[in-house]
């Protein structure tokens, strides 16, 4: 299975996850998460289980269940811990607890390494076996979203479970937190071999082009986004404006409608109101899983941008830069990690200075075809899941290896 | 005869980031923790920074931070200034980085705080070395294998081993073609690239030096 990767991803991270597998033969290592489809965590453990088994690992993959009443509770504490205000009582946090351990039942935590994904299994640890606590099997707790500034009481209730870890990832440093276990850090990444990546033939992006009515007859900008007030729709259509004085060009908005949001519709609304009649606008509402449809309008665009303005981290970026466009991104959450500002792509902090950029790429294709390469490049060495895997098995055998900070395979 | 001759091994780093939890917002708490981290932060924020590949104005983390977020330009080049390479210890990088922030402060205000989210988090590593298998026997061999590995590769022969092997100025390269093919003079090449003027970019350079010789060597021109 590792082969499909061979000459698409760096030789080093596909040869080190050969040999840490070497070392982990035989080994159990079980991944909990909340959902088994959707997200970007369900689309690594789709990937990555098969291929860890397939290298000798025996691992597992299992998913938490719960209720509506607990996906509430623990939507609001995602929420929370991303610093959004919400009302919590003693009963939620005991409701959260109490379906953690009805699923210790049913789910078989007896493993090598433990690998726990995101707050909604968090509490599992609580009922780790006495036995594993001074053993050598491994308990991580992989914390996939922006916890920069959590809201402090729901921060402190998550923390009492966090602490028993033997380990935490985050995926930025600055959402590390001071504690008293190791903290690595594991930026996300994304599929090469997947629908929404993967390379399409013209007669697949033309038909694309067709089903949602897209000319290809000038430069196409283009942003994927939920529509929320954090990816600044507006912002996106005010640049268009500025650029359509200067370079003729169209618009694409696409995205999935924020369903969890209850601003969304009106938000929605807002856009289509903004962009008037303009037929150069395509505002496209896409399902959450039209991943080829993405991929296509990915591949027909001239310049892709993420104009947020808060990301946890802004996988789009990679997703644009992989397919060799020039990128243009807000300052905010993982983008600046991707984009190298003036050799990847550029990070803006205004409209003004978005619109100036989509000009300068579609004035200079030399220069939007360079920065496009560069960010493949870019992308290969540092946003790929074989890499993502492999920091996974090397956190496990550092963590099986305690205060060596140079280990030799 | 090459049966005989110790082959070279080629071996590669890949370096796990952890986070210590500390930060600063401000010049004076980047002083006072660069002072207080372990030596494994302050490496990975000096010497690692040639790791990543894309060297632009600056040459280290600090610097880098100096610069981008403090927006004290200045300051940045004094500290992009310090050599790692020709210092002997993390210790003495360590003395260096606070010496020049000492030295600003005594000459310039406080810079402001930087903006939230623009703190400078430390971190360290943990390195895992592997052999890539790829061994080589001679120059020739060695010429097609430093074109194909990773920049990983290139990165623990190159610049980590004069950490590793405390010597301060040798390479893994040079030190095999002098001791083990006895090319002092290639050797002696290799030796001359800067390390702290290219990043991994010395790939090509170490490229055009064996290549010279192999096509030397070829056409029967003495060494």
């Amino acid at each position: 299975m590792i082969r499909q990767y061979s000459g698409i991803v760096p030789k080093g991270d596909l040869l080190l996850i050969q040999k840490l597998c070497d070392k982990l033969k035989g080994k159990s290592f079980i991944h909990v998460n909340s959902t088994r489809e959707g997200g970007g965590v369900a689309e690594i453990l789709q990937r990555m289980i098969p291929l860890l088994k397939d290298l000798g690992i025996d691992a597992r993959w299992e998913v938490l269940e719960g209720d509506a009443t607990f996906f509430e509770i623990t939507k609001k504490i995602h929420n929370a811990l991303q610093g959004n205000r919400e009302k919590f009582t003693k009963k939620m946090w005991e409701y959260y607890y109490e379906v953690n351990r009805k699923n210790k039942k049913n789910i078989n935590l007896n493993a090598d390494a433990v690998l726990i994904h995101d707050p909604q299994p968090a509490a599992l640890i609580d009922f780790r076996r006495k036995s594993s606590r001074s053993g050598k099997k491994i308990w991580i707790w992989r914390c996939h979203i922006d916890v920069a500034h959590p809201v402090s009481g729901v921060w402190s209730n998550l923390k009492k479970y966090i602490v028993q870890y033997n380990s935490a990832i985050f995926s930025v440093s600055k959402f590390a937190k001071s504690l008293p276990i190791d903290e690595f850090i594991v930026t996300p990444s994304i599929d090469p071999l997947s629908d929404k990546n993967r390379e399409l033939t013209d007669r697949e992006i033309n038909e694309v082009g067709e089903q949602f009515g897209i000319p290809r007859d000038k430069p196409i900008i283009l942003q994927v986004s939920r529509f929320d007030r954090f990816k600044d729709p507006i912002g996106v259509i005010n640049a268009y404006k500025i650029v359509k004085k200067y370079n003729d060009c169209r618009l694409i908005l696409a995205g999935s409608p924020a369903t969890d949001d209850p601003e969304g519709e009106a938000i929605l609304n807002e856009v289509r109101d903004y962009a008037g009649n303009d037929p150069d606008i395509h505002i496209l509402l896409l399902p959450p899983d039209k991943h080829k449809e993405i991929n296509a309008l990915q591949r027909m665009s001239d310049v892709i941008l993420q104009k947020s303005i808060k990301e946890g981290f802004g996988l789009t970026v990679s997703e644009a830069m992989w397919k060799e466009k020039p990128v243009i991104g807000g300052a905010v959450g993982g983008i600046p990690l991707q984009i190298v500002h003036g050799l990847t792509g550029f990070v803006v902090y205004s409209v003004e200075g978005a619109a100036f950029r989509i000009r300068q790429f579609l004035n200079n294709p030399d220069m939007a075809k360079r920065m496009g390469q560069e960010g493949r490049e870019y992308v290969r060495n540092n946003f790929l899941i074989t890499r993502q895997i492999r920091d996974y098995l090397s956190i496990w055998y550092c963590s099986m290896n305690k205060g060596k900070h140079v280990l030799e395979l | 005869m090459e049966n005989n001759i110790e082959p070279f091994e080629f071996k590669q780093c890949v370096s796990i980031v952890k986070s210590t939890g500390k930060y600063a917002s401000n010049l004076s708490e980047l002083r006072k923790l660069i002072s207080r981290v372990g030596d494994e932060s302050i490496f990975h924020h000096v010497y690692q920074y040639f790791l990543k590949g894309h060297m632009l104005e600056y040459t280290n983390d600090f610097a880098h931070w100096a610069g981008e977020h403090l927006e004290e330009r200045a300051l940045a080049e004094r500290l992009s200034s310090i050599d790692p390479y020709t210092l002997k210890s993390v210790s003495e990088v360590r003395k260096e980085l606070i010496r020049e922030i000492d030295d600003f402060l005594s000459n310039f205000p406080e810079p402001r705080d930087v903006a939230p989210g623009s703190e400078f988090y430390f971190n360290e590593t943990v390195s895992l070395v592997f052999p890539v298998g790829v061994k080589t026997r001679n120059l020739a061999e060695f010429l097609v294998a430093i074109g194909h590995i990773d920049a990983g590769s290139i990165y623990y022969h190159f610049y980590d081993s004069r950490v590793r092997l405390g010597e301060g100025v040798v390479d893994d390269f040079s030190r095999w073609i002098e001791h083990t093919l006895y090319r002092k003079k290639v050797a002696d090449k290799i030796r001359a690239i800067d390390p702290f003027m290219h990043s991994i970019e010395s790939r090509e350079h170490i490229k055009e030096i064996v290549e010279e010789c192999v096509r030397a060597d070829m056409e029967g021109v003495e060494d």
